[in-house]
């Protein structure tokens, strides 16, 4: 699980040669929207020669296609044999879910950017390959006719809908980035906002946004402690529900206390072995 | 036929690719000094794969790193009809 996937144009060598530097858990080599239409040869040719001779080992990588009517399955037959994590695939259906399923055996993440998309998420997160979805809020609130706002109000369904169908099918539910990159106090706003309807992690189109994102998706040292007290006590009650500090504590609030202390484990935030 | 891929950006390089009676290749870079030699045999290297020796090809360089230019250099020859 990552918290931050940072967005690289694909036909961009500076950018692309030095991914690894900017701290995000994961990035997404562009081919889609920040490359030109006639440039879409050479960022894949880039991204294939980049891949095959300089790929860094401290990074999960993944590569945003075009869509399947343009060059997909171009760029998958290209990509396959290459040291990539997955495909991150653009106005993502069901039915296009299959057919790069059919394409390749590499784990997909699909950008849920469409109304029916939206209504469908569920049924995309639950094919076989998809590991993570994430909500694509700018090409959805075009879709709507909705004004984009930093606020975000225009997408609070499709938050909790994404969210929703990604808890449902056990995979990583990533938000929408945050697109104005020199407003730090907005973005922060922005991950508390995704944080809170319950996403795992978000996308970033600077890498100065990775900072804000990093330390918001992880647990907070006061939600370690309360999850580290729940899971103690809990292994010494009698019975499946009790009290702490006056709140009853059941089953559902033990095991989020447990995830919550795993996640904080796998960010090096939490080293006992209470869990076991 | 005439083509070419890359940028100016820093980083980057642009290949220009044409038609020659003879194998000529150029680079005008502002590393020359330290990487002229090796830029001329990283573009040779993707020309000798191909069995192409009757072409100009122009690498206006810009900091680029041998990836980069082999990659421009595939899609410049791909865009001239050079190589499929």
């Amino acid at each position: 699980m990552n918290r931050s996937y940072l967005f690289i144009p694909g036909n961009s060598p500076a950018m692309v040669q030095t991914l690894d530097v900017f701290e995000s858990d994961a990035v997404i080599l562009d081919l889609e929207d920040s490359v030109d239409v006639r440039d879409k040869d050479a960022a894949l040719e880039l991204i294939h020669q980049f891949l095959r001779r300089l790929r860094p080992h401290n990074i999960e990588i993944y590569v945003r296609l075009n869509d399947l009517e343009t060059t997909l399955k171009e760029e998958v037959k290209r990509l396959n044999n290459t040291d990539i994590n997955g495909y991150v695939i653009p106005k993502a259906t069901h039915h296009l879910i299959n057919e790069v399923e059919a394409l390749t055996d590499k784990p997909l993440i699909a950008l849920i950017e469409s109304p029916r998309s939206v209504l469908n998420a569920l049924e995309i997160a639950d094919c076989k390959s998809v590991i993570g979805i994430i909500l694509g809020g700018e090409d959805l609130s075009t879709s709507l006719g909705a004004n984009r706002t930093k606020e975000g109000l225009e997408l609070f369904t499709a938050r909790q809908l994404v969210v929703l169908a990604a808890r449902a099918s056990n995979i990583e539910a990533i938000d929408t980035p945050f697109t104005d990159p020199i407003d730090e106090l907005g973005l922060m706003q922005d991950c508390q906002t995704a944080k809170g309807f319950g996403f795992t992690g978000k996308t970033a189109i600077h890498p100065n946004q990775i900072e804000a994102i990093n330390q918001t998706f992880v647990p907070s040292k006061e939600a370690i402690n309360d999850a580290l007290r729940i899971v103690i006590k809990a292994k010494t009650a009698t019975k499946g529900a009790f009290s702490l500090d006056g709140k009853m504590i059941d089953k559902p609030i033990i095991e989020r206390a447990k995830s919550l202390l795993k996640l904080a484990q796998n960010y090096g935030l939490y080293g006992g072995d209470d869990l076991e | 036929m005439k083509a070419k891929a890359g940028s100016f950006e820093s980083g980057d390089c642009i290949v220009t690719v044409e038609d020659a009676k003879d194998l000529i290749v150029e680079i005008e870079s502002t590393v020359f000094a330290q990487f002229g030699e090796q830029i001329d045999r990283t573009i040779k290297q993707v020309l000798t794969e191909y069995k192409i020796n009757n072409i100009k090809l122009i690498c206006q360089d810009k900091g680029a790193l041998d990836y980069t230019i082999i990659a421009r250099t595939k899609v410049a020859l791909k865009r001239g009809g050079y190589i499929e």
